[in-house]
């Protein structure tokens, strides 16, 4: 599968304040990448590098096979939504986005469609800067969309959003993925919005990758894990349980028991609460694993310093 | 997908904001009413003073406060489109476009001064010739000298605005500086004379005539009616030399604002 971005060691410092330091990162063809990390941990600045918008101090980056810092023509691919959308104020949204239209080369009626697919058709004839931060979020996703870009890279793009317009948005996102296949890059510090869309996530905290790979993979080397294992004896095998060394916590409630282990424990936790039953002749009517959340992998990642 | 006309409608969409309704229209009349009302003759023609020099002082009269409202335009349409985008980030959404850096501030550039600049001209150029338009056509050449000549320092004005412009990336701190230069070397026009004459030095008025090539202008021209005795006569190659330095000099300050947008600036 080819790399719509490759970055590599990439550097960006503010004076004496380093905003990004050694980060690499890699965007699949086809992929929902998300970045990840808290405000002022360096994704901006990374979205601006790859974008062409910032020169990195050291390091380099390329988007569809080019420096982006001199090829304005990987534009005509990629779709950009800012976290604060910047629009000339004074134009009216239809002849705006008529105005994009021209520029990218598509046909203008594209600019109508865009706006029923963000349901922003009522505003038509407002000027911008009459726009709520909502709306003008809305538009700016369709002002992204609208040349039909194969990538999309979104800073905080639900940030101005109310709940049931995020959840539209991340329909539109995975309907675009499935439909068009296009790939986005999502910053967000909304953790359980990426985890519904993102299929890999890049983990940042003070400019610096601490971890990145797909969930799945994160999920199991990194997280905590809880399983909830049923049984006739829940107080017997939890006591039991205890005496495991990767076992971090351990409840029970009225169907069986939850036992938190940390991820030495991964390959034998089965094992392991099997021969505790079999020792204090309890019965297992059934054992489930539970993840963790997005956040709590966030947390452990950067608890841990990444690997 | 095909490629657009990005150029043209960034070009477009600066236009929109530098000359929304009536500013053009407004600039027009403004430019029509104070090339015709300042215009000045001064009786020259009748006290057998040669040509040359009353088609350069008429042409010097009737540009006098059009050229300061030239400047102001020029600033401000430099504050309000370029430095506005850099301020209010609208520039990250045009560097997202498919249009080389280049070519943005071109387009920016062509709409700060294009539409200005030609205001300005076609309101001058009318006013010579509906005022003197026996002098303006067997003098054209000093018609276009004395313009070559004003508009010199103008760019130069303009230019550093811009560069400070992109440097801080405050449109109306830059205008303010720009502004500043603007008097400061209007009031130096009145005191280089009197400098070069208590240094008893050509140097303070050539050094003055780089920034204003007009000012050496005016001494040729005074030194070729021979009434009055001028403290300087420059040649008329050397007064050509100002102009082209002038310019020179406008035009490396240009080419740092490119250097330093194409290749510097990170938004």
């Amino acid at each position: 599968m080819s790399l719509v971005v490759a970055a590599e060691n990439l550097s960006k410092h503010y004076g004496k304040i380093v905003a990004v330091e050694g980060l690499s990162l890699k965007v699949k063809e086809g992929s929902i990448m998300g970045l990840i990390g808290p405000n002022g941990a360096g994704k901006t600045t990374t979205i601006k590098m790859i974008l062409g918008l910032m020169k990195p101090d050291e390091g380099h980056v390329e988007v569809f096979g080019h420096n982006p810092w001199d090829n304005p023509d990987i534009h005509l691919q990629i779709g950009v939504v800012y976290e604060k959308p910047f629009f000339p104020t004074n134009e009216k949204v239809l002849d705006y986005l008529e105005r994009v239209c021209r520029v990218f080369g598509v046909n203008e009626t594209r600019a109508s469609e865009v706006l029923k697919l963000v349901n922003l058709q009522e505003a038509y004839d407002r000027t911008l800067k009459a726009l709520s931060a909502g709306m003008l979020q809305k538009f700016a996703i369709a002002h992204a969309i609208i040349h039909e870009p194969k990538f999309v890279i979104a800073d905080e793009i639900t940030s101005n959003l109310d709940p049931k317009a995020r959840g539209s948005l991340l329909d539109l996102i995975l309907q675009l993925h499935e439909d068009q296949k296009v790939s986005f890059l999502l910053s967000s510090h909304i953790l359980p919005e990426l985890s519904r869309v993102c299929d890999s996530v890049v983990i940042i905290n003070k400019g610096k990758v601490h971890a990145t790979g797909n969930l799945a993979e994160l999920y199991e080397k990194f997280a905590a894990k809880t399983i909830r294992v049923s049984t006739d004896k829940p107080d017997e095998l939890a006591k039991a349980a205890k005496s495991l060394h990767y076992v971090e916590e351990v409840d029970t409630d009225s169907q069986g028991i939850l036992v938190k282990i940390s991820k030495e424990g991964n390959d034998t936790i089965y094992e392991d609460i099997s021969r505790l039953a079999r020792e204090i002749k309890a019965k297992i009517l059934g054992i489930e694993t539970e993840s963790a959340s997005l956040e709590e992998l966030y947390r452990l990642v950067t608890d841990s310093g990444g690997q | 997908m095909g490629k657009g006309k990005p150029f043209l409608e960034i070009l477009a969409s600066a236009l929109h904001g530098d000359y929304k309704f009536p500013i053009p229209e407004f600039l027009a009349f403004l430019f029509l009413l104070s090339s015709f009302v300042f215009a000045s003759f001064g009786g020259f023609a009748s006290q057998g003073i040669p040509e040359e020099y009353f088609v350069f002082f008429m042409t010097n009269s009737l540009m006098g406060l059009p050229l300061f409202i030239l400047v102001m335009l020029l600033l401000k349409n430099i504050a309000s489109g370029i430095g506005n985008d850099l301020e209010k980030g609208t520039i990250q959404t045009i560097l997202a476009y498919p249009l080389k850096r280049r070519s943005i501030l071109t387009a920016k550039l062509l709409s700060a001064f294009g539409v200005a600049i030609l205001l300005f001209l076609g309101a001058q150029i009318s006013a010579l010739f509906i005022l003197a338009p026996d002098m303006v056509v067997p003098n054209l050449s000093v018609v276009l000298l004395t313009y070559a000549a004003n508009m010199s320092s103008a760019l130069f004005i303009a230019s550093i605005t811009l560069l400070m412009t992109l440097l801080l990336r405050k449109g109306s701190l830059a205008v303010l500086i720009g502004i500043m230069f603007f008097f400061l070397f209007g009031i130096l026009t009145s005191l280089v004379s009197f400098i070069a004459r208590a240094m008893d030095s050509l140097l303070p008025m050539q050094l003055y005539s780089v920034y204003s090539p007009s000012f050496a202008i005016r001494f040729y021209y005074s030194s070729l009616q021979g009434m009055v005795h001028v403290f300087w006569a420059p040649s008329f190659s050397e007064a050509l030399m100002y102009i082209g330095a002038g310019y020179s000099i406008t035009a490396f300050i240009f080419i740092l604002s490119y250097f330093y947008f194409c290749r510097r600036l990170n938004v």
